[in-house]
């Protein structure tokens, strides 16, 4: 989370270290702590380690890390008290979709240079296949048949009133930037397996398979997708049901070879620690999303 | 032990800042700021001079919050912040 490495398996070392810096008010730490651990103060650095060594334990998902991961995000996006921005777009308001599109299209240029990264470091030919292949799907796009993600994106802008050239000369949010340049610096300096399970974990917010494992929502009501729905422009239906058909399947395959290579590589802790850290900023990237949108509203 | 920071009743950490005359625990630095920002703003929008108690409900996500002056009278708000402890969203209930 700090960039503090440790021994794998050796929460007595990670829990004097949240310990200590806990004590210190340590702004980081304590929120992690906060979060996903407990509010209340063990007696001591020990207490900790055993509640870590639980949190970390992949034996509550049968040894699936794939479940774990699943587990963690919908605690964080899709529990009893949803993401704020995915409450919004389950029925769309029009500044919540331009919210989406103006801070989305910056987060896709990030996205594939994330992908690229994991390109370049990797020399597994089945994670550089599934890398091209979804760098095309979310950016580059086949011919006119296929429209990319990113056109996709912009399309939706433009149906509902904003200009092409607008979208694109609108800087992010300071919040959507700060986000943007985490995830770079996750990809450029971690492990490419940590850097996929990081990015590609991001795509199970729209994976309506989480409703099996305990979602309480989905990202948006599928009702709204309906041929005879106008509730949304065709080009916003084309833009979410790109999202919504694909991103099963990507972040499934995806974490597929995240399974496969972490416990290949001994690297499972490394995952799920890089994945807390990468859900953490798309929270904040999220929050940044509907910022811009009441943003619009008050205008 | 104190009972808990009040912005989000975590009783890690150990950071205390003196708020409204009260020396009052936080569990960090940004949780004090979410908390002086949020009195600052009710006293602007009330005009109250001081606040005698405030109720908070919810997390990061966004919080409902009743602001109770010693007169009884009664101020509800949903608040949420930004990152840096700035109030990013505030709404009279």
């Amino acid at each position: 989370m700090c960039g503090q490495t440790f021994p794998v398996g050796d929460y007595d070392a990670l829990g004097q270290h949240y310990f200590d810096f806990a004590e210190k008010s340590d702004i980081a730490h304590v929120m992690w702590l906060n979060r996903y651990v407990t509010r209340k103060k063990t007696k001591d650095a020990k207490e900790l380690s055993k509640l870590l060594a639980q949190y970390f334990d992949l034996g509550q998902t049968n040894g699936n890390l794939q479940k774990w991961l699943r587990l963690r995000f919908i605690d964080r996006f899709y529990g009893s008290r949803p993401h704020p921005f995915v409450v919004a777009l389950q029925h769309p308001s029009k500044s919540i979709l331009l919210g989406y599109v103006i801070e989305h299209q910056h987060f896709l240029k990030q996205w594939v240079r994330s992908c690229a990264y994991i390109v370049a470091k990797t020399d597994q030919t089945d994670a550089t296949l599934y890398e091209l292949d979804n760098i095309n799907t979310e950016f580059g796009g086949i011919g006119t048949e296929r429209p990319a993600h990113y056109e996709l994106l912009l399309k939706m802008g433009e149906s509902l009133g904003m200009d092409r050239q607008k979208i694109l000369s609108t800087p992010s949010l300071p919040d959507t930037a700060s986000s943007i340049r985490s995830w770079d610096d996750l990809a450029r300096t971690e492990h490419w397996v940590e850097t996929m399970a990081a990015m590609h974990g991001l795509e199970l917010i729209a994976d309506r398979t989480l409703r099996e494992d305990g979602a309480t929502i989905s990202y948006f009501d599928p009702m709204i997708l309906k041929p005879g729905s106008h509730e949304v422009t065709e080009e916003t239906k084309d833009f979410l049901r790109e999202g919504y058909e694909a991103d099963v399947g990507h972040s499934k395959e995806a974490l597929d070879l995240v399974e496969k290579y972490a416990k290949e590589l001994n690297l499972i802790e490394n995952v799920q620690a890089t994945f807390l850290k990468s859900i953490d900023i798309f929270h904040r990237y999220l929050m940044a999303r509907l910022q811009r949108a009441e943003e619009f509203d008050s205008a | 032990m104190p009972e808990g920071c009040a912005i989000c009743e975590s009783t890690w950490g150990d950071y205390w800042e003196e708020v409204e005359g009260q020396r009052m625990f936080f569990c960090c630095e940004i949780c004090a700021v979410q908390f002086k920002n949020m009195i600052n703003e009710v006293k602007k929008r009330t005009g109250w001079p001081s606040i005698g108690e405030i109720k908070i409900m919810g997390d990061y996500r966004g919080r409902e919050v009743t602001a109770l002056r010693d007169d009884k009278s009664v101020y509800k708000f949903i608040i949420r912040f930004g990152s840096k402890g700035e109030i990013q969203k505030f709404s009279s209930l």
